[in-house]
């Protein structure tokens, strides 16, 4: 304890349970409100802070969305991709943090398996029984 | 009586399924070099398959989740595509090496040439895989591998000294026509056969699959603890085949044709007839297996819809990766490789790859966030652990005694 670290005062109150984002969110499944999975997720992407100000009083940066998609290549391989790049799932549709992330949206409209469509589209669904249940 | 029935037709799919093209070459191989000597290696692989399917498989119920997104959420993004890189090409080898053993078998039954069976073989895998249910593929699978009991019988007609076959088995020794060399590095080619590691994406997947719930535990343990070994017990007859027939007239085993020469000279030829039946089922199932979890794995790790349960429109991309690896298997055989080849090095590493998945699943399995009250028990990670220790050196003997042996020449 230096005194520094005293001259800290304690947050005023934790919104709920703490989470390790490392532990407790990276490399987790993340499922659309029906349980159909819809990425991993890669990264996660926090709100900026000011730049050139002193950071006492500024609220705490927060988790605005889930990355996915060329995030990995960059996370596991270093470097960072452009912004525009990133693929995104914002933070607001997380309905649930459990042994998997689990959304209040469906996976079909979001960004992140446009993928998926795409091979479903132009290749999958033109094979012959392939929008039937196996039988 | 429902339930009764349901429990047999688990136990017998498991003992028909057990065995694949790894296991009937390398029984075979070691058996006609080897003699007994080499049996308790299987039967540490089956006790340690029956440890590892099993706590995969609890998790997979709990939990919900399969290996592989457990191997990617306990590792980290980078450990985890090492990782996934290794088991997906040794995957993809033993793959090649089934469908080659599909090939290799409807050769026996047709004697048309294996690469012309090969496509044939890959497409109706492919077709089960893109039309039938998950139960009913296993079932019959299952069902039909059941005829390689002909093995356990032909043991019985061959009539042999009992007292030498036991005697090697429960003294074993190096026998004197083979270095020490050879012979533990064909343990680790036995060992790995036993506890492929494709068997763990598929069993936690499938538990997945078949929606399994904390109900069909006790289901799901009769399976392994009672499936498994007598699956074992036909790995060890074919041994016991190739010693009796094969060891003292010097014959290698370089195609499935010598795998069930044993048979053919036990009970001629209704039993070679039943024999090819079982191979082709064993082989076209392991096939099955192998292909999905070669979608498995990479689905689940970067969290794709996946499963057969889903019509194939909605798991797109986990159905193009499984027709992209039949191709590429399709390929590999096409340019002539030798499946019996491809076999005994698809064996070896998997031994080698062993702990990748393991380690992975035996935390998981310790961890109440994901298992709440049902976490290893302490003598499951006592056993755990000693077979931790051993996948361990397996992993780690194995490319030194490949490269003293020349791969077991």
């Amino acid at each position: 304890m230096t005194p520094h670290d005293d001259s800290l005062a304690p947050p005023d109150t934790y919104a709920g349970q703490v989470l390790d984002a490392q532990l407790h969110l990276l490399d987790r499944q993340v499922l659309d409100t029906d349980g159909v999975p819809v990425s991993t997720l890669d990264d996660l992407e926090i709100t900026d802070l000011p730049l050139d100000v002193s950071l006492r009083g500024t609220p705490a940066p927060t988790i605005a969305n889930l990355l996915t998609g060329v995030t990995l290549g960059t996370r596991i391989f270093g470097g960072r991709p452009p912004s525009s790049r990133l693929t995104r799932i914002p933070w607001r549709h997380v309905t649930d943090i459990g042994v998997v992330v689990t959304l209040g949206v469906s996976g079909e409209r979001l960004d992140a398996t446009w993928p998926e469509r795409w091979v479903r589209d132009h290749i999958v669904a033109h094979i012959p029984g392939g929008r039937h249940d196996p039988e | 009586m429902k339930q009764l029935l349901g429990v047999a037709l688990g136990i017998l799919t498991a003992i028909g399924g057990f065995l694949d093209i790894g296991d009937l070459v390398t029984s075979s191989v070691v058996g006609s070099r080897f003699g007994m000597t080499l049996v308790w290696v299987i039967v540490l692989g089956v006790i340690g398959i029956c440890v590892f399917a099993q706590m995969s498989g609890r998790v997979a119920a709990i939990s919900g989740r399969a290996t592989f997104e457990i191997v990617r959420e306990r590792l980290g993004a980078r450990m985890a595509v090492a990782n996934l890189g290794a088991s997906f090409l040794i995957n993809l080898l033993t793959l090649t090496a089934e469908i080659g053993g599909v090939a290799l078998a409807l050769q026996l039954a047709s004697s048309i040439e294996p690469t012309l069976w090969v496509p044939v073989a890959a497409f109706a895998v492919w077709l089960v895989i893109w039309r039938v249910k998950f139960s009913i593929m296993e079932n019959v699978t299952g069902l039909l591998g059941l005829c390689l009991i002909v093995f356990a019988v032909a043991v019985f007609l061959l009539q042999p000294d009992w007292a030498t076959l036991t005697g090697q088995a429960i003294a074993p020794s190096v026998p004197a026509t083979e270095t020490g060399a050879t012979y533990w590095y064909y343990a680790i080619a036995l060992f790995g056969s036993a506890m492929t590691p494709y068997e763990v994406f598929f069993f936690s997947s499938g538990a997945v699959e078949e929606k399994w719930t904390k109900k069909d535990l006790t289901q799901s343990r009769i399976n392994v603890l009672v499936g498994f070994p007598l699956g074992g017990i036909l790995s060890i007859a074919i041994a016991a085949c190739a010693t009796i027939v094969l060891l003292p007239q010097g014959i290698q085993v370089t195609s499935l044709s010598q795998v069930a020469l044993p048979v053919a000279e036990a009970g001629g030829k209704l039993a070679v007839a039943i024999v090819i039946v079982g191979m082709i089922a064993a082989t076209f199932g392991a096939t099955l297996e192998t292909t999905l979890s070669s979608g498995y794995t990479i689905a689940q790790f970067f969290g794709w819809s996946w499963g057969k349960f889903r019509r194939p429109v909605k798991a797109a991309r986990f159905h193009l990766v499984m027709i992209i690896c039949l191709l590429v298997g399709i390929a590999v055989l096409a340019t002539g490789a030798d499946p019996v080849m491809i076999t005994e090095y698809s064996v070896v590493f998997s031994a080698i790859a062993l702990p990748l998945t393991y380690l992975p699943i035996l935390l998981v399995a310790n961890d109440k966030q994901y298992m709440g009250d049902l976490v290893n028990g302490r003598a499951t990670n006592a056993v755990a652990l000693v077979f931790l220790v051993i996948i361990l050196v397996a992993s780690l003997a194995a490319i030194p005694l490949m490269i003293i042996t020349g791969a077991g020449a």
